[in-house]
């Protein structure tokens, strides 16, 4: 299958903060979560892909067509969504759709009155009177309308409540299952990802660590616990995020590691103790205060 | 270009800006400096700026599809029409006051065409300053528009100034009726080609500063 999106060598230095060789791809039809803790690059690599941010070197194509070069294009059949709808704030959700519209030769007028419905959005409230969850879905039902094929949103379950962001997990499923788009989205939330991801992009200091398919990715990792006097040296060169206390281990093994751990208590990982023993291993290799 | 218009005049323009095109009315008192009557209509462009960054607007605009420069021409494109407006709204004023009240300005220079060519220099210099410098930072707008009210003010001392104490200025650039209109309409086309030349090298700067900017 053809991908839809593909980074490559992504860079970008700013003071403090670096994103290194960042790359992944992104196959159409899917849900790929994009995670990362405060902090990592998650929005920085977004706004690049959206051409916001200049990267010092590397290549963005969305279709196969370099964003740098075939923006318009890009842009008409990609909708990029931050956090809600954060502009505007005072302006009617009427007028903002009456500019909006403007500029997709693709609106569908009768579609967008549908998501209206759907999502049960009054075109004549103000952004500001709408709820965070309501902000996602009028800025989801405004790409849809100009049927973007890709819709790319950054942290867009922050800050909502449990019911509201399976809401919304639900609507990222159907859109992807009944209008056949691709989702890719930021969070660092990772019960949403348990929940409706097929794919897992992991961001860590500005470095692309996993990006594969969610199962493979879970799957690849195992939790080993026991008692730190009978921990083998190998094995503990083995462990990511090692962590003890009272005489008693945990850490993070690769599957292909899984014959150094017998003996010691095995259990299946989930996305969350992933990534908290992943970044605790990145806390660890910086200096101790 | 004609949607990014639309949605300049419908999401970013503010009802100031009309209000402060009737500012055009101060032409019709006796005794004042008309040029403040003109720099009101600055005050409301800073307005939008300001208000565009609490609405989010260049966020907004750049993720339209259109390129980064559009937005810049687009918003350039409004301000002219503000600046351009307020000088046409001005005219019946100015023919009102030389030819209602019979009485010399005594505070500056006449309501003729050599104050609307001051004008232009006034609305040249602010764009000059105040876009490029906001299009640096894509947010900052206050030390941009005190620099840029600093230097419009400074246009009118150095063009009060001048028209006082250059020999022939006096009669000839701060007067009504027939006799220097030739002298006056070169004055106003000299302003209006300085207005031109500033605001196409504000254009070029503010663009490529934009180009570059991580928003």
């Amino acid at each position: 299958m053809t991908e839809i999106v593909s980074v490559t060598n992504l860079n970008k230095t700013y003071p403090g903060f670096q994103l290194k060789n960042v790359g992944f791809s992104i196959q159409p039809g899917r849900i790929m979560g994009f995670i990362g803790r405060n902090g990592a690059g998650k929005t920085t690599t977004m706004k690049a892909m959206f051409n916001l941010v200049h990267p010092d070197s590397g290549e963005i194509r969305f279709f196969g067509m370099d964003i740098r070069k075939d923006e318009f294009e890009i842009k008409q059949r990609v909708s990029f969504i931050s956090g809600g709808v954060d502009y505007y704030a005072y302006s009617k959700l009427t007028m903002i759709s009456d500019v909006y519209r403007l500029f997709y030769p693709s609106w569908d007028e009768s579609l967008y009155q549908a998501y209206l419905s759907r999502f049960e959005l009054d075109p004549q409230k103000r952004i500001k009177e709408l709820s965070q969850g309501m902000g996602v879905k009028f800025a989801l039902a405004l790409g849809l309308s100009h049927h973007a094929e890709l819709l790319i949103l950054d942290e867009p379950t922050s800050g909502l409540d449990p019911i509201s962001r399976d809401e919304l997990l639900t609507i990222f499923e159907q859109i992807v299952d009944r209008e056949g788009a691709t989702v890719f989205f930021s969070t660092h939330i990772t019960s949403d990802l348990d929940k409706c991801a097929d794919d897992i992009t992991y961001i860590q200091d500005g470095k692309i660590l996993a990006s594969m398919g969610k199962e493979a990715l879970v799957d690849s990792w195992r939790i080993v616990e026991g008692r730190t006097d009978e921990l083998p040296v190998e094995l503990r060169g083995k462990l990511t995020g090692f962590h003890e206390r009272r005489g008693e281990f945990s850490g993070l093994l690769h599957k292909k590691d899984l014959d150094k751990a017998s003996g010691f208590n095995v259990s299946e990982a989930d996305l969350e103790a992933i990534m908290v023993y992943s970044e605790r291993t990145a806390e660890s290799e910086k200096p101790s205060i | 270009m004609k949607n990014l218009l639309y949605k300049e005049f419908k999401l970013s323009v503010q009802p100031l800006n009309y209000l402060f095109l009737a500012m055009a009315a101060m032409l019709l008192i006796p005794s004042y400096p008309y040029e403040v009557a003109f720099f009101y209509q600055t005050l409301g462009i800073f307005f939008i700026f300001m208000i565009g960054n609490t609405n989010n607007d260049l966020f907004f605009t750049t993720l339209l599809p259109v390129p980064k420069r559009d937005a810049v021409r687009a918003r350039f494109v409004t301000v002219i029409i503000l600046e351009l407006l307020q000088i046409v709204i001005s005219v019946p004023f100015a023919l009102v006051r030389s030819r209602q009240i019979n009485a010399p300005n005594m505070a500056g220079v006449e309501a003729n065409l050599a104050l609307f060519g001051v004008a232009f220099v006034m609305y040249g210099v602010f764009n000059l300053i105040f876009l490029p410098m906001f299009y640096k930072t894509g947010h900052k707008t206050g030390v941009p528009f005190l620099v840029s009210g600093v230097a419009m003010a400074l246009v009118v001392v150095v063009a009060e100034a001048a028209i006082n104490l250059v020999p022939g200025w006096k009669s000839a650039l701060d007067s009504i009726g027939p006799t220097y209109l030739p002298q006056q309409l070169f004055a106003m086309l000299g302003g209006l080609v300085l207005f031109v030349v500033l605001t196409a090298l504000a254009y070029q700067l503010s663009i490529e500063r934009f180009e570059h900017l991580d928003l």
